[in-house]
């Protein structure tokens, strides 16, 4: 009898635990499940910028190319206002503007050809992402760390929040069992 | 209250990371150091074994890891590209025509005529640019550095 309360006792600590520390990970759960999406489709789109593309005919003879004017008469041919950074000259015929507002002309002479790109970094995906894959401070690894942590006892201290026969112990065993049946399962296939 | 909450998490979350100021990466870049990229790729046994400074503008960059990113060189169409292995440091893919300054060592990579044409496909198909296998012609040897350092000059638009 004195066992089962002293038992019951450490469930109801065991159950608030579990439930404070399950609010807490609500917050890093998101931030790690989102980003976690937007980085395993990496190769499908670009988790951090937003990349827009427009293709232009110009019509820039060899004379042109050599003036000093290029770029004031690029930007007149594309209707673009915004001010030059800077540019590049990356073979005979391909060269790149650079101008603010994070856009860039990509022209090709020998196509007669100007792609205009504008990036826009993704406003809250992109910080959710610097954070999952530790390029903020030190610290946050450490917290990270701590995270892990609080997740596997999170596992671990589930498994004792329901009695009855609904308990891990009973047939909804089962559903532990295959949740690490399916981790391995993928080394084998 | 809760609106008011989430809000604020949303707004801090938008611009945590939009300040236009000059970036460091590592230990940042040591400007005691500096030699022209197109010094450095002239002579470049000369350079292997010791830490160099480039700078140039950044004329692309890995648009999605951030791992690599290449600087213009003080030679018209040259360009030097610096390289980290993935999240050691991740250059901003909107840091283009932006001033950088890298230090680091210089390492070659000695190429077969056939991964030449691998590895300059690959570059070319990463940065959305155009490239011709016809224009590597036999084994060839390219340097890139690795650096422990970069400083990104933001210029104010």
């Amino acid at each position: 009898m004195k066992r089962t309360k002293r038992s019951n006792g450490f469930v109801r600590k065991l159950r608030a635990l579990h439930r404070d520390i399950g609010y807490f990970c609500i917050g890093m759960t998101v931030v790690f499940s989102i980003s976690g999406l937007a980085v395993n489709h990496i190769d499908d789109w670009n988790p951090n910028y937003q990349v827009d593309l427009s293709v232009k005919k110009i019509s820039i003879n060899k004379t042109q190319q050599n003036s000093a004017d290029l770029d004031q008469l690029i930007l007149q041919q594309l209707e673009i206002t915004k001010k030059i950074k800077t540019n590049f000259w990356e073979s005979e015929s391909r060269y790149k503007l650079f101008l603010e507002k994070d856009t860039t002309v990509f022209l090709n002479f020998n196509q007669q050809q100007a792609t205009i790109e504008t990036v826009t970094p993704r406003p809250i995906i992109a910080s959710f992402n610097k954070l999952h894959l530790n390029e903020v401070s030190q610290a946050w690894v450490y917290f990270s760390d701590f995270f892990a942590i609080l997740l596997l006892f999170l596992a671990i201290s589930a498994l004792f929040m329901v009695k009855g026969k609904n308990s891990v112990w009973g047939i909804k065993g089962g559903w532990v069992v295959a949740g690490i049946i399916v981790p391995l399962a993928f080394l084998f296939i | 209250m809760k609106t008011f909450a989430i809000t604020a998490l949303l707004y801090f979350f938008s611009f945590a990371s939009s300040a236009l100021e000059n970036k460091s990466f590592g230990t940042g870049a040591n400007m005691d150091k500096l030699v022209a990229i197109s010094t450095l790729l002239s002579s470049p046994n000369n350079y292997l074994d010791q830490e160099v400074t480039v700078a140039g503008t950044i004329v692309s960059v890995c648009s999605k890891r951030g791992c690599w990113m290449k600087l213009a060189s003080d030679k018209k169409f040259q360009t030097l590209r610096i390289k980290v292995k993935d999240g050691d440091m991740v250059f901003p893919f909107n840091a283009r025509g932006e001033k950088a300054f890298a230090t680091g060592k210089l390492f070659p990579i000695k190429l077969s005529k056939a991964k030449a044409i691998e590895y300059f496909a690959h570059l070319a198909e990463e940065a959305k640019e155009e490239f011709d296998p016809s224009s590597i012609t036999g084994e060839m040897t390219i340097y890139q550095l690795v650096p422990t350092g970069v400083t990104i000059e933001y210029q104010q638009s």
